[in-house]
């Protein structure tokens, strides 16, 4: 027994893009790569090998010999073929931009090649989202699944399972409980270890501490780092950090915040904070951020921002802050990790006010926050940032001009040297090239960018003697088909 | 003698049936007031800021102009307020109340499911409340003044006062983790499959079902929501009751009865309860809304997948039509329950329903 929060939506791979369905899917389907546990690096065969060109641009997968289906039939490049080209087909999908750009083509039965216009060393971390899963083409298809706009195959994938996975979904229920039992065609290399799983619906983490504590559960998914202290010998906890960031957001269009479009403003708020400080309230498994890339992908720095008034009062003269009052804005509604946003914003108030920067608090629900600080209205305010995948080229999105750092009033033209450092990690053509240039990048945006990370919170996963083999990952959070019994 | 003729016109099908007349009148006023529902719920929901394109689309496919064309056209989200709401009025005419955003499902689907989990525990909830209200609130006001009382009146404002969240927590805290007494969270027990749905209250569908231990187990797992839930509704009916009994022992009837040696049990039966359960009723019509439309904290800690539940989820997602679907749902509760009370108010009093 599983008990997390759910943000379940579908049982259907093409259409989920979102935690729950990404835990339970994974035990179901199968990708073209996968990660090994709690490893995020580097992409692993999972149903097949691949092969990439010099230019990162051409992507060959080898299908492995012999997988089978839930119903028996082998997996073959058509299946591949169907499966990615459903996604592309389903444009309202929140999954379907994972497929931008990719060109994918059947080579012979058991080869495939995914083709780009421009170098993509991302695409094999890609190709590991469960909404990419490798579907059974003949089955899908059987049952009202096409490629194009009109795939009617949602509720088949539901109530059954179409995939190569460990597991069969013996049945969902969106707002209560998925139960999972062992898939009898698995030939992969993930033998299930439980005759049943159930993913229960527990919004409330107090309600999953005393379900562990009195043997109800036997996985918690969503305690905070409070409560994993709490817990006793007798259970493990798995910490570490999420991939997720939260940071300040320090606008630079001077028509929304005259006063923060400074970039020395930037730069004062930056060296007035006491990290450290900031991080005793997001426990167990948090880390300071160091950058803008967490700590588990290529390019993310060593160590973070430390501390440093002299250098933040000079920064503020410099701006031309004259005593204004600064209203920060955030979701005082969503908590990210356990970390709740606003004793946060508090105390980075009082840290600012003795940096000599006036700072009222404006918290606000999520949804009426989201729509300013999308359209780049809100001058100051602290916002949170996950990856699409798990590939550090989603957090190119803070450069200028692209999609975070538009958010913040910065335009392209705002610091060529840093859009010119995005345009070379994302164009990177290997893997040495791409980190030093996700290194430069990350290095930059400390010291110019009108971000300032605060902490990367941490995930725990708490588990009872039971259970075995518990790893966290960002793409699927806990690796279901891994867990065994203990003993 | 002369015979005298009289043309008298033949009395009206409500003139007759008096009470017919009544339940015409008062769903006549529902039917308008639930049109007022709709709009309000409508209009409120339409002005709620945040983007419900981005949220149902993501990130990613809502900076595609051409699927966010798509996807507004599809949802009429181009056409004014009073268009949207004259094509959500038609569909709602059919049965359909939209799809959810977060979901894709049928909002009608969904709450299909969410309405009779909330309900179960509700109907469960109130009916404790108004047995153990009733007695205690009895009692309190026979023994007025004295230490039962003061006692009860002190019980009742506890029950009233205690933060119902948190004495979930605690409930659960204590009666499973602790004592080991009640089940864990949730409506069954992992190990069980839900009853083919009839009903879609658990209890009702596994005895439909013929499956005793099932119902055993689902009647073990509404215990310990209903009893947090009730006790807010028993401290509220207690302390009503006995202020509506006071009033009415305080009657020269009562006096009378009493004058006349009936025994006190019969005076409470046929006279006191009779005579103050107009009061009661109305407060019971109410508290019984009050549970159905605000479980959610309940639901949250005892892992309910009820219309709290759905309501949060739907808030939180800017899901606008599962928004809509709860306000229409909860507007519709408090009608029904209003007419229900009206109706029995018409059958207790006829000064009523003749009104």
């Amino acid at each position: 027994m599983i008990d997390t929060a759910f943000s379940l939506e579908t049982g259907d791979p093409g259409r989920n893009y979102v935690p729950t369905g990404n835990m339970m899917l994974h035990a179901v389907y199968d990708t073209l790569l996968t990660f090994e546990g709690s490893e995020e690096d580097e992409p692993i065969p999972s149903l097949a090998t691949m092969e990439k060109n010099e230019d990162a641009t051409s992507f060959t997968f080898t299908l492995a010999e012999g997988r089978t289906f839930s119903d028996g039939s082998t997996v073959n490049a058509d299946d591949v073929v169907f499966s990615l080209t459903r996604v592309q087909g389903m444009t309202e999908s929140k999954a379907n931009f994972l497929m931008n750009g990719i060109t994918v083509e059947k080579v012979d039965d058991m080869t495939i090649t995914l083709t780009t216009e421009d170098p993509s060393l991302e695409l094999p971390a890609i190709v590991t989202n469960p909404a990419l899963s490798i579907l059974n083409s003949e089955l899908v298809q059987d049952n009202g699944g096409t490629t194009g706009d009109d795939d009617a195959a949602e509720d088949f994938l539901g109530s059954a399972s179409a995939g190569s996975g460990p597991y069969l979904l013996d049945s969902m229920d969106i707002t209560s409980r998925a139960v999972l039992v062992p898939n009898p065609e698995y030939n992969g290399e993930y033998a299930p270890g439980f005759e049943r799983i159930v993913i229960r619906n527990v919004t409330e983490s107090a309600t999953q501490l005393i379900n562990l504590q009195g043997g109800d559960s036997h996985l918690a998914v969503d305690l905070n780092g409070a409560q994993v202290a709490e817990l006793g010998e007798d259970f493990t906890v798995t910490s570490k950090p999420s991939a997720q960031t939260i940071f300040l957001l320090v606008n630079q269009n001077e028509e929304v915040g005259q006063v923060t479009a400074d970039p020395k403003f930037a730069e004062a708020v930056r060296y007035a904070l006491n990290y450290e400080e900031l991080l005793q309230l997001a426990g167990e498994g948090s880390v300071q951020a160091t950058g803008v890339i967490p700590p588990m992908f290529t390019g993310a720095l060593d160590s973070g921002v430390a501390e440093d008034l002299e250098r933040s009062k000079t920064a503020l003269e410099e701006s031309g802050y004259a005593g204004e009052t600064i209203t920060l804005q955030f979701p005082s509604d969503n908590p990210v990790g356990g970390v709740e946003f606003t004793p946060v914003a508090e105390r980075v108030q009082a840290q600012l006010k003795n940096a000599g920067i006036t700072v009222e608090l404006a918290p606000a629900p999520f949804a009426s926050q989201i729509e300013p600080y999308v359209g780049g209205q809100e001058a100051f305010s602290m916002w949170y940032w996950g990856p699409d995948f798990a590939d550090s080229s989603s957090f190119l999105p803070f450069g200028p001009g692209e999609k975070v750092g538009l958010r913040a009033g910065w335009e392209a033209d705002a610091d060529p040297e840093i859009a010119e450092l995005v345009s070379t990690a994302a164009n990177a053509t290997s893997v040495e090239e791409r980190e030093q240039a996700m290194r430069e990048y990350a290095t930059a945006m400390q010291e110019e960018g009108p971000f300032v990370p605060l902490i990367v919170p941490g995930i725990n996963l708490a588990s009872s003697a039971t259970v075995t083999n518990v790893q966290n990952n960002t793409n699927w959070t806990l690796d279901i088909p891994l867990l065994q019994p203990a003993g | 003698m002369t015979a005298t003729t009289t043309s008298q016109k033949p009395a009206r099908l409500w003139q007759r049936w008096p009470l017919l007349g009544y339940i015409l009148r008062r769903l006549g006023t529902s039917v308008l007031l639930m049109l007022g529902v709709t709009m309000v719920t409508f209009v409120l929901t339409a002005l709620v800021p945040g983007d419900p394109v981005a949220a149902a689309l993501g990130e990613g496919a809502a900076s595609n102009p051409a699927t966010v064309a798509a996807y507004v056209e599809e949802h009429g989200l181009d056409k004014s307020i009073p268009e949207r709401y004259l094509i959500y009025l038609a569909a709602l005419l059919q049965g359909d109340l939209g799809t959810s955003i977060k979901t894709g499902r049928p909002v009608a689907t969904e709450l299909a499911t969410a309405v009779p989990a909330t309900v179960e525990i509700a109907l469960c909830a109130i009916v404790v409340s108004l047995a153990v209200g009733l007695a205690l609130g009895t009692i309190a006001a026979h023994h007025r003044g004295r230490a039962t009382d003061q006692v009860l009146r002190v019980v009742s404002l506890l029950g009233l006062s205690v933060p119902t969240f948190w004495l979930a927590i605690m409930a659960y805290h204590t009666f499973f983790l602790r004592l080991g007494v009640a089940p864990g969270a949730g409506r069954l027990d992992p190990t069980f499959t839900p009853p083919p749905t009839v009903t879609g209250l658990y209890t009702v569908d596994f005895i439909l079902g013929g499956d005793p231990v099932g119902f055993f187990d689902a009647l073990a797992h509404l215990a310990l929501p209903v009893l947090v839930l009730s006790l807010f509704t028993i401290g509220l009916l207690t302390r009503f009751i006995r202020a509506a009994v006071l009033e009415v022992l305080d009657t020269d009837y009562i006096r009378a009865a009493r004058a006349k040696g009936l025994p006190r049990r019969r005076v409470i039966g046929a006279y006191v309860l009779r005579g103050a359960s107009l009061p009661i009723l109305t407060v019971v019509g109410v508290a019984f809304g009050v549970l159905l439309s605000g479980t959610v904290l309940v639901e949250a800690v005892f892992a309910w997948p009820g219309l709290g539940t759905y309501a949060f989820n739907s808030a939180i997602n800017l899901d606008l039509p599962g928004v809509m679907g709860v306000g229409l749902v909860v507007g519709v509760i408090y009608l029904v329950i209003n007419f229900a009370v009206d109706l029995l108010y018409g059958v207790l009093d006829p000064r009523v329903r003749l009104a």
